[in-house]
């Protein structure tokens, strides 16, 4: 229990960091692609966490994500809605003997296929409602779909690599 | 009633959700206009704090590029006019003079973070209310205009860039003299457009937009862009106008930020004018 808390405690400060200090700052592409590694940190959230902490967590997150890219309320309402939609797919995609206690949404534990379906729908729904909150108005509606669909690519590659990166430690910390 | 609280309890996840999504909303109508914004900003010391220690390892990749900058715009305050002069302390300077009076002072500060590529962009100084800033003063570049400051704490200003649809500057053609302003939607960093302008001027690509001054931001005659191209659409009663920006904002490491010395009597007047 603490070591979890500790551990996803770490992967917040971590990926906070990387994401406001370095990705924050990359210019791929004139501004198409923009990098939001930050959800890992939302989406490797234990299975046994409550809705309603999940739905906290993600307030949080986004808020604290707010607070240093002068977006008063955007990542939060963005991550409010993803750890909404994360509830319901969880419980959609569940495997047929359902999760087992300690089991972690993470790629070496449950297979590339349920990572990739799952990380892959919830990024979409983050950088689309994301992406159309910043604009705020539709004129331009597929230049943002566009940009949206090309930033939740990079991010969902930036999510597998982080996760084969990392994958040893993931699997000694159980 | 039971029934109802029972319902209310099956459905408490959704009204958490509902809850927090409106939490979020309000902060981001209320909270990304002109003034207000005051904790979730990067003005806040823990961000300013953050971001100046990164811009401290950062500075070291470009000291030479900033120096030769440095160099060429020292050259620059030298041939001007005596009138003129460069800041010389970290406070603002002020000249008195018997015949002239100074209207404005400037402050030098360091870009410690800024974004260029988002649809909002905004820029954090190291500079704060402890230097004499606060929020509605204008930040100047080497080369022009570069934004607004929205939010000072003690040690570090939050500024809205030229590249953020949030801000319009009161701009002029140099040449012609037709007032405009300058407005961000073209979603790209060298570039912004001038709205306002009405269809009968002659502006041609190749004139000079510089700021109009008089509204306490900053000075006349700051130079702003360059026009590009000039287009009439059917029914708009302006120009469509887009200028290049003098000032490259995906470089800006040092700037200036404008101080208006007659701006605190211009407020009282107004204001006294609009109370009634």
């Amino acid at each position: 229990m603490i070591a979890t808390l500790l551990a996803n405690l770490l992967r917040f400060v971590m990926l906070l960091l990387v994401q406001v200090l370095v990705l924050d700052h990359l210019d791929m592409a004139r501004g198409w692609m923009v990098p939001y590694l930050y959800v890992l940190i939302l989406l490797m959230l234990p299975f046994e966490l409550p809705a309603w902490g999940a739905l906290l967590a993600g307030a949080f997150t986004g808020l604290v994500m707010d607070l240093f890219s002068n977006t008063p309320g955007m990542h939060m309402s963005a991550c409010v809605v993803m750890m909404f939609a994360r509830i319901h797919l969880l419980s959609l995609i569940a495997p047929r003997e359902g999760y087992e206690y300690g089991m972690r949404p993470t790629l070496p534990r449950m297979g590339i296929t349920w990572f990739v379906t799952y990380a892959s729908l919830l990024i979409l729904v983050h950088h689309l409602w994301l992406f159309f909150v910043e604009v705020h108005r539709f004129d331009s509606f597929f230049q943002t779909f566009l940009r949206a669909l090309l930033s939740a690519a990079f991010t969902l590659a930036l999510c597998l690599l982080t996760q084969f990166l990392t994958s040893r430690q993931e699997r000694g910390r159980a | 009633m039971r029934d109802l609280f029972r319902f209310l309890f099956r459905i408490r996840n959704t009204l958490l959700f509902l809850a927090l999504l409106g939490i979020s909303s309000v902060l981001l109508y209320n909270g990304n206009t002109h003034h207000r914004a005051e904790a979730i900003s990067s003005s806040n010391a823990i961000a300013g704090t953050l971001f100046s220690w990164r811009k401290d390892i950062t500075d070291y990749a470009n000291l030479k590029e900033v120096n030769q900058r440095l160099v060429a715009e020292n050259a620059n305050w030298r041939n001007r006019h005596s009138s003129a002069y460069a800041p010389v302390e970290d406070l603002f300077v002020r000249i008195n003079d018997t015949i002239r009076r100074q209207q404005y002072s400037y402050l030098p500060a360091k870009v410690v973070n800024s974004t260029w590529h988002k649809p909002r962009n905004f820029i954090t100084l190291d500079k704060g209310s402890a230097n004499g800033l606060h929020d509605d003063m204008g930040v100047i570049g080497p080369n022009g205009i570069v934004g607004v400051i929205r939010d000072v704490n003690a040690h570090f200003a939050s500024v809205i860039s030229v590249l953020n649809p949030d801000v319009k500057t009161s701009v002029k053609v140099r040449r012609t003299g037709h007032f405009g302003l300058l407005y961000w939607d073209t979603n790209n960093p060298v570039t912004s457009s001038v709205v306002d302008i009405p269809k009968h001027a002659r502006v041609h690509a190749g004139d000079t937009v510089v700021t109009m001054g008089g509204d306490g931001i900053f000075p006349a005659d700051v130079p702003v862009g360059m026009v590009l191209s000039v287009e009439n659409p059917p029914g708009r009663q302006d120009q469509a106008i887009t200028v290049h920006l003098f000032e490259d904002m995906t470089r800006s490491g040092f700037v200036y930020v404008v101080n208006d010395l007659q701006r605190a009597e211009r407020d009282t007047l107004e204001k006294e004018h609009e109370a009634p």
